[in-house]
């Protein structure tokens, strides 16, 4: 599997069998414009043999519908829950994905996961030799999960 | 495991050596969640003993000073440049904090650093973790590195 099918796999996993929702990917890109307005981006860190960071990118109106699928209770904006249920996620994607890069489970160790939210924002990576942006679909509304690895 | 006081060292250590500005830091302050009214940043994650975020958060007109002082060039705005000195001071705060812990038997690895600029966002981490913010005063005015964490 390449990372764009890892990625797909364990977000449609993850997504089906934690949060109760079904997402549909669509076509991996590498990502050029990296600016998300009214969004929220949770990340986090992969070291070890691979480095590079793993994160979803939410638009506010999808951050909070999966808030409150994931957590069972009703958030209108972005506050402190959905921050640590973006986060979480990141958290639970980046463990798939991990996994699908290193089965042995000892190569890579994942760093805490952090997010990132506002209005206007832009999120660069200097070092990155591997970048793949995979879009979901989830009601018509969209979202996505990009994994970053570092190319020494 | 004082981790202020190796963060001041640290920083004070590749400002003198690397960046050649003069610097003086504040009095920490913790707290979960702080909009510090920063135009650009860097972040880095640790994994291993440690589980963590390291960040540099910058006003525009520090970044922009801290960058130029590091590439011996004046910045006119939050560039490629600029986000790649503070990636690049991110990275190196990271090495330091890993090697000062390596003498006591910590062993901490780094994924790789992010830069996030834009108007208007905010930096959180998950709720519970701890999270330690030393303001440091250049002569262009006062930036913010900051350490979120958890001992596993």
């Amino acid at each position: 599997m390449n990372h764009a099918e890892q990625i797909a796999e364990a977000t449609r996993e993850i997504f089906s069998s934690m949060i109760m929702l079904e997402v549909t990917p669509k076509q991996a890109i590498e990502r050029t414009d990296s600016t998300f307005t009214n969004s929220i981006s949770g990340m986090v860190g992969l070291a070890g043999s691979v480095k590079g960071n793993l994160s979803i990118h939410m638009p506010e109106s999808v951050a909070t519908a999966v808030t409150t699928a994931f957590l069972g209770m009703e958030v209108e904006s972005i506050d402190e829950d959905v921050c640590d249920a973006i986060g979480e996620l990141a958290n639970m994607l980046a463990g798939a994905v991990k996994t699908a890069i290193d089965p042995s489970g000892s190569e890579i160790k994942l760093s805490m996961p952090s997010t990132v939210y506002g209005e206007e924002y832009r999120l660069d990576c200097q070092k990155c030799g591997v970048n793949v942006l995979v879009p979901f679909d989830l009601d018509g509304a969209e979202f996505s999960v990009e994994l970053l690895l570092s190319d020494s | 495991m004082e981790f202020a006081q190796k963060i001041s060292s640290v920083t004070k250590e590749i400002f003198a050596s690397m960046i050649f500005l003069d610097l003086t830091s504040g009095e920490p302050i913790s707290q979960g969640q702080e909009d510090l009214g920063c135009h650009v940043s860097a972040m880095i994650g640790l994994s291993g003993d440690i589980n963590a975020i390291l960040g540099i958060h910058c006003p525009a007109v520090v970044g922009k000073a801290i960058g130029g002082a590091m590439l011996g060039m004046e910045l006119e705005e939050v560039d490629e440049d600029t986000k790649d000195a503070l990636g690049e001071i991110a990275n190196m705060l990271a090495g330091g904090l890993k090697e000062t812990f390596a003498a006591e038997k910590i062993d901490i690895l780094l994924a790789i650093p992010t830069t996030i600029s834009g108007n208007s966002y905010k930096v959180s981490a998950p709720t519970g973790s701890n999270r330690i913010i030393i303001p440091f005063d250049i002569e262009a005015g006062r930036f913010y590195i900051d350490l979120k964490y958890s001992l596993s």
